[in-house]
């Protein structure tokens, strides 16, 4: 099968357009494989990509540049118990998820 | 609804929360080639995305009621999804979305003529619509 999807990079591009990911800690909640993570992760300070889908993180994790190992964390977990303190990120992300 | 009240928990205080998804829209089922777009019919929404979406949209206004957060932004851009034939649309449609979008034999009829017809580099595609929106907490 050869399916294509958003060749024109218009999620990136309103991504962008829609927050300042510089140095920011960032939760993405439903990062899935990390599709979306990868294409704001390396701005970041620190992201943390939540997901339910435990094989789903198995292949973010595997997919994760090395030179990203130190501040994009993956954890299973489902949004509606959130396994941070309070105050803990500049930016949270709804990924496709709410 | 408990999960925006984590995340207004987690999120330092005028921290954003950015909501990125699909709505659901009767999206537009295209024939694109280098040469020419035509739109040959629409997808049917299935009770399951509407329902979603209500229930997204309802959680998020609550949300905004309660004070938590305040809208800054919000804008809709298309997300293509393109195959090489309408057979193989028609096949993702059936495996990955089946509860939440029809394709009627009429649309695909029309997609396929026009596909057969189209030039070579012809692609069959669905603009789905995306919602974003930019919020802070207050």
């Amino acid at each position: 099968m050869t399916l294509q999807s958003d060749i024109e990079r218009n999620e990136t591009k309103y991504l962008h357009k829609f927050a300042d990911f510089t140095g920011k800690r960032v939760l993405e909640i439903g990062c899935g494989e990390g599709r979306l993570t990868w294409r704001y992760a390396p701005e970041t300070k620190l992201t943390a990509g939540i997901d339910p889908d435990h094989d789903a993180l198995r292949v973010a994790i595997i997919d994760r540049p090395s030179d990203l190992q130190d501040k994009v964390l993956f954890n299973r977990a489902n949004s509606q118990h959130l396994p941070f303190a309070n105050e803990s990120f500049d930016l949270a992300l709804l990924a496709w998820s709410l | 609804m408990h999960a925006l009240y984590e995340i207004q928990r987690v999120l330092r205080s005028d921290g954003i929360l950015i909501d990125l998804r699909s709505i659901s829209d009767r999206w537009p089922i295209e024939v694109e080639s280098a040469r020419n777009i035509q739109v040959t019919g629409h997808v049917l929404d299935l009770p399951a995305s509407l329902a979603d979406d209500e229930a997204a949209n309802q959680a998020i206004a609550q949300a905004a009621e309660k004070g938590w957060f305040s809208k800054e932004q919000e804008e809709f851009f298309p997300y293509y999804y393109s195959w090489d034939s309408p057979d193989e649309m028609e096949d993702f449609i059936e495996e990955a979305w089946e509860d939440y979008i029809g394709l009627d034999e009429a649309t695909m009829q029309a997609t396929s003529s026009v596909w057969a017809l189209a030039d070579a580099d012809a692609r069959v595609r669905v603009r789905t619509k995306m919602l974003i929106t930019h919020w802070r907490k207050k």
